[in-house]
C-alpha cells in the first residue's frame, strides 16, 4: 500500500517532552473493517469498508450521528463485539503489524488493557459495585504486570495521583458508589492507564457528565498524552471536543468513513456535504441566527441502508445539482465524472425530490482528493482521478499555547 | 513545583459531592445491608434463637451428658466427659474457638477468616482423628450405681445428666415418663431423655441445613453462571434439564432416591436434599447474569483483559449473589423441613436421633400418641424454620433497593 503524500505542518517538538518525530509506521491500522450482526431479519451491517490509521502520540477523532457505527468500529478493534450475533465480515485490524483479528483468545486478552486499553460512556455504570477502586484497578495490575499485590497497589495509587484525585491512598479504599460522576472517569483512566497502553480508546468519554468537568477530563487526558505519548482514538459526537483534541478526524456516516483529514483540513475545508452540514449545524460565535441548519432526515437505519451514496437522500449538495441538471445549466467540478441524468429520491417524511442519478446508484468510495484529505462523494473536484487509500495522516495538531502549558497556567 | 489546575479545581469548587461522600465513612453495600438486617426486630429474634441453638449444637456434649465432668472414683478424679468426647465435638469445639478468635479479633477480611479457619481445621482434623479415641458408649447409670454403692465420693454432673445413647439401655421404669423435674422433656420408649436428645439433635438439624444448602448452592451457582454467561444452545439444553428436574415434586423425588439408598447416614442426606434443591438457584444466577453480562463494568473488565473465569466468578457473580443470600436461607429452612420429613417418614437418619426422628417415635413407639415427644421436637423445627424465614426476610428487606431507606 503506498504512502500518500502528506502533508507536514508539525512543530519540531511538543511542549511536554514527546519527541514529535514520529515512526513513519502506524501504530493502528484499520483496513477495509466490515462487521455484521445477524438478526432475525437478516446481515445487518454497522460498519463497512473503514479504513483509518493512528499514529503513535496522535489523537484519531471518529465523528458521526449515533448509530453511525463508530462504536462499533471501536468495539471490534478490542474484539468486543458480541459473537454471535455479532461477526466480523472482512478486513484487518493492524497493531504494530499484528492482525488483532487472527489472534487467538488468549493473545488477545494479553493485548486488551495493555496494549489497548479502553474506556467507556457512563462512568456511573463501568466501575463494578461490589469492589473497592484500589481492587480494581490493581487486579489488572497485577494481571498484566506480574506484580504483587502490594506492588499493584502502589501502582494504583499512583496511577489516581496521575489523573488528579487528591488523597489517592484513602480513595484506593473506597466504593464507586462513594464517589461522583466526574470522579468516577477519572478512576476509568487511572485504571485504563495503569499499565501503559500505547492505544487508548475514549468512546464519548465527556458524554455523561457535565459541561465543567468535561472540560477538565479532556484537558486530563491531553496532558497525559503529552507525558506517555500514547494515541488516541476519541469516540464523539461532539464537534467542539473534536475541534480541541484531535489530529485526525474521520468522519462517519451511516457504516462508513465518508471524510478523513487532518483537524484544521477539515474545519476549515470540509469536503463532504454530510460534514459541511454538521458544521452548518454548530452555532458560531459572533453570528446571530434565529434558528440553526439541520440536515434534513434521519440517519438511515442499518437494517435498509439506501442504495448509492447513502446519504444522498438527505443530500444537500445532489439536489442542487439535480435541480441544474433540470434545469440545464449543470456545472460538475473538474475531474468529477458524473452523467448528467437525474432519479427520483424520498426523504424520512415521503417527500419526492431529484437527485443524481449517479449518487442514487453508486456507492463512492473513500478517496484521498487531496493531498491529506479523503472524501467520499462524487461531487468532489478530481473525485474519479483519485487513489482509494487507508487514511494516513502522521500529523500532529498545534496546540494553543495556552492550553499546552496547563501544568503552568496562570490564571 | 507545577501546579496541576484540575486538582485544584477538584479540590475548590466543583467537589462538593464527593467531600459529602468522603465523610461518610467507607461502607460497601454488603454492610450497609448487614446493618439493616440487624435492625430489624424479627431478624434479631431469628438470630437469637439461631445463636441459641448453634450454642446447643457446641456445646451438647457439655450441656447434657450422662458422664460427669468430673468425678472421683475410689479416691482417684476422672473426668468422664471429656474422655468421651469424639473426634467430631474436638474439632466443633476448635473450630468455634478459632471463629470467635477471628470474629474477635478483626484482623482479616471475611474472605480471608473463612480461609483460615478451614486450613486450621483441615490440619487440626489429622492429630485429632488420631489422638481423641473416645472408649465405646457403655451403661450410662453406671454412674449412678456407683454413687449409690458410694464408690463415687464426688461428681459434678451436665445440668441434664443424660446422653441420648440412654436409650440403649432398657429401663423399664424409665420408659414414657412425662416432662417432669427429673426429664424435663419427658423420655421416649426407650427410656432416653427427650431434652437430651433434642439438644444433640440441634447439630443435626444446622449441619444438614447448612452443608445442604452449600452443596446446592455451589451446584446451582455454577450451573446457573455457565447458563448465564454462555448463552445460546447451552443455555437452551440447560434450561430444558432445570425443567424436568423441576417438573418433578421435591419430596418425592427425595423420598424415590432414599428409599432406594441402604446405608442412610447425615452425609447422605445432606447429599440428596442438596442435590435437589440447587435449580432454584441456577435460575437465578442465570436471571442475574443475563442482565449483569451486559453491564458495562463487565465489558470494561473484557476490556482490561481479564480472564473469564475472573470476570465470571469475581465480577459478575458477586453482583449476582444478593438474591442468592435470600434464597438460601429459606434453602437452609426447607433442607431442615425436608430432614425432618423424611426421618418422620421412616426413610431419613438411622440410629441417630434427629428432631424427624423424635417425631416419628412420638407416635411409632407402640404406645399411641404420646404428647411430649410430639411437641418438643415439633416446636424445635417450627422455632428454626421460623426464625430462618425472619432472617431470610430481613436480609431480603434490606437488599431490596426499593425499600431501603436513603439517608
Amino acid at each position: 500500500m503506498s504512502q500518500p503524500p502528506v502533508e507536514h505542518r508539525v512543530p519540531a517538538s511538543r511542549p511536554g517532552g514527546f519527541p514529535l518525530k514520529s515512526t513513519p509506521v502506524p501504530l493502528l491500522e484499520i483496513r477495509d473493517l466490515s462487521v455484521g450482526f445477524e438478526t432475525n431479519r437478516g446481515l445487518v451491517r454497522p460498519v463497512n469498508n473503514v479504513s483509518l490509521s493512528i499514529y503513535p502520540g496522535q489523537t484519531v477523532a471518529l465523528v458521526g450521528e449515533s448509530g453511525c457505527g463508530k462504536s462499533v468500529t471501536s468495539l471490534s478493534i478490542l474484539r468486543l463485539i458480541p459473537q454471535p450475533p455479532g461477526r466480523v465480515l472482512g478486513g484487518e485490524i493492524l497493531l504494530q503489524g499484528r492482525d488483532l483479528l487472527a489472534l487467538s483468545e488468549r493473545e488477545m486478552r494479553s493485548v486488551r488493557g495493555k496494549d489497548i486499553a479502553m474506556i467507556f460512556q457512563e462512568p456511573m455504570t463501568s466501575l463494578n459495585p461490589v469492589y473497592t477502586i484500589g481492587d480494581q484497578i490493581a487486579e489488572a495490575v497485577t494481571l498484566h504486570q506480574g506484580v504483587s499485590q502490594r506492588a499493584a497497589y502502589t501502582i494504583a495509587e499512583e496511577a489516581l495521583n496521575d489523573v488528579g484525585i487528591s488523597d489517592a491512598h484513602r480513595r484506593l479504599h473506597e466504593y464507586p458508589h462513594q464517589m461522583s460522576g466526574g470522579m468516577r472517569q477519572r478512576v476509568m483512566i487511572a485504571m485504563a492507564l495503569s499499565c501503559k497502553p500505547k492505544l487508548l480508546i475514549a468512546d464519548e468519554p465527556t458524554t455523561a457528565l457535565d459541561v465543567t468537568i468535561q472540560a477538565q477530563i479532556l484537558e486530563l487526558l491531553r496532558k497525559l498524552q503529552r507525558e506517555r505519548g500514547m494515541s488516541i482514538l476519541l469516540i464523539t459526537h461532539d464537534l467542539g471536543v473534536v475541534a480541541e483534541n484531535a489530529d485526525a478526524v474521520g468522519v462517519m456516516y451511516a457504516s462508513r468513513i465518508v471524510e478523513f483529514a487532518t483537524v484544521e483540513d477539515l474545519f476549515d475545508r470540509p469536503q463532504h456535504p454530510y460534514t459541511e452540514g454538521l458544521f452548518r449545524s454548530v452555532p458560531k460565535l459572533g453570528t446571530t441566527v434565529d434558528r440553526l441548519e439541520t440536515i434534513p432526515g434521519m440517519v438511515p437505519n442499518p437494517m435498509h441502508f439506501p442504495n448509492g451514496c447513502k446519504f444522498h437522500p438527505r443530500c444537500a449538495r445532489t439536489r442542487q445539482c439535480a435541480a441544474a441538471v433540470e434545469a440545464g445549466n449543470a456545472v460538475f467540478p473538474a475531474g468529477a465524472n458524473i452523467p448528467k441524468e437525474v432519479a427520483p429520491a424520498k426523504d424520512g417524511e415521503g417527500a419526492t425530490f431529484a437527485v443524481l442519478k449517479k449518487c442514487a446508484t453508486v456507492e463512492p468510495a473513500l478517496r484521498e482528493v487531496q493531498g491529506g484529505h479523503w472524501a467520499a462523494c462524487h461531487v468532489i473536484e478530481n473525485f474519479d482521478a483519485a487513489p482509494v487509500t487507508v487514511p494516513r495522516l502522521d500529523h500532529r495538531r498545534e496546540v494553543v499555547p495556552a492550553t499546552v502549558e496547563g501544568d503552568a497556567l496562570v490564571t | 513545583m507545577s501546579i496541576d489546575p484540575t486538582a485544584l479545581a477538584v479540590e475548590g469548587s466543583f467537589a462538593p459531592a464527593d467531600d459529602r461522600a468522603s465523610q461518610a465513612p467507607s461502607r460497601s453495600l454488603i454492610r450497609q445491608a448487614y446493618h439493616d438486617t440487624l435492625s430489624s426486630v424479627g431478624a434479631r429474634i431469628g438470630l437469637a434463637w439461631l445463636f441459641l441453638l448453634l450454642f446447643f449444637a457446641v456445646f451438647a456434649p457439655f450441656l447434657a451428658n450422662s458422664h460427669p465432668y468430673a468425678a472421683k472414683i475410689n479416691g482417684k478424679w476422672s473426668f468422664p466427659a471429656f474422655t468421651f468426647l469424639t473426634p467430631s465435638d474436638v474439632l466443633l469445639l476448635v473450630a468455634v474457638a478459632v471463629a470467635a478468635t477471628l470474629f474477635f479479633w478483626r484482623r482479616f477480611t471475611f474472605l480471608q477468616s473463612i480461609g483460615i479457619l478451614s486450613g486450621i481445621l483441615l490440619i487440626a482434623a489429622v492429630p485429632v482423628r488420631h489422638w481423641v479415641k473416645p472408649p465405646d458408649v457403655d451403661v450410662l447409670e453406671r454412674y449412678r450405681d456407683y454413687q449409690a454403692q458410694g464408690e463415687i465420693q464426688h461428681a459434678i454432673y451436665a445440668p441434664i445428666p443424660y446422653s441420648p445413647q440412654d436409650r440403649l439401655r432398657d429401663q423399664p421404669d424409665a420408659r414414657l415418663r412425662p416432662p417432669s423435674r427429673k426429664h424435663w422433656a419427658g423420655t421416649d420408649t426407650n427410656g432416653a431423655d427427650v431434652f437430651s436428645m433434642l439438644l444433640h439433635a440441634s447439630r443435626i438439624a444446622l449441619s444438614i441445613g447448612f452443608l445442604a444448602t452449600a452443596i446446592s448452592l455451589v451446584i446451582g451457582i455454577i450451573y446457573g453462571a455457565v447458563m448465564g454467561y454462555f448463552v445460546g444452545v447451552t443455555d437452551l439444553i440447560a434450561m430444558r434439564i432445570i425443567e424436568i428436574v423441576d417438573s418433578i415434586p421435591t419430596l418425592f423425588l427425595l423420598i424415590a432416591i432414599t428409599a432406594f439408598i441402604e446405608k442412610r447416614n447425615i452425609y447422605v442426606l445432606m447429599a440428596v436434599i442438596g442435590a435437589i434443591s440447587w435449580t432454584g438457584y441456577a435460575r437465578f444466577i442465570r436471571a442475574e447474569f443475563f442482565t449483569i453480562r451486559k453491564l458495562d463494568y463487565v465489558q470494561a473488565a473484557v476490556a482490561a483483559g481479564l480472564p473469564k473465569r475472573i470476570i465470571l466468578f469475581r465480577h459478575m457473580l458477586a453482583n449476582a449473589l444478593t438474591p442468592i443470600l435470600v434464597s438460601s436461607t429459606f434453602g437452609v429452612a426447607s433442607a431442615i423441613l425436608y430432614e425432618s420429613i423424611l426421618s418422620f417418614l421412616g426413610i431419613g437418619l438411622v440410629d441417630e436421633a434427629s428432631w424427624g426422628v423424635l417425631l416419628q417415635q412420638a407416635r411409632a413407639g407402640g404406645a399411641g400418641f404420646v404428647w411430649w415427644i410430639a411437641l418438643f421436637p415439633g416446636a424445635a423445627i417450627f422455632l428454626t424454620v421460623f426464625a430462618y424465614n425472619l432472617v431470610g426476610e430481613a436480609i431480603r428487606d434490606a437488599l431490596d433497593p426499593k425499600l431501603r431507606k436513603r439517608d
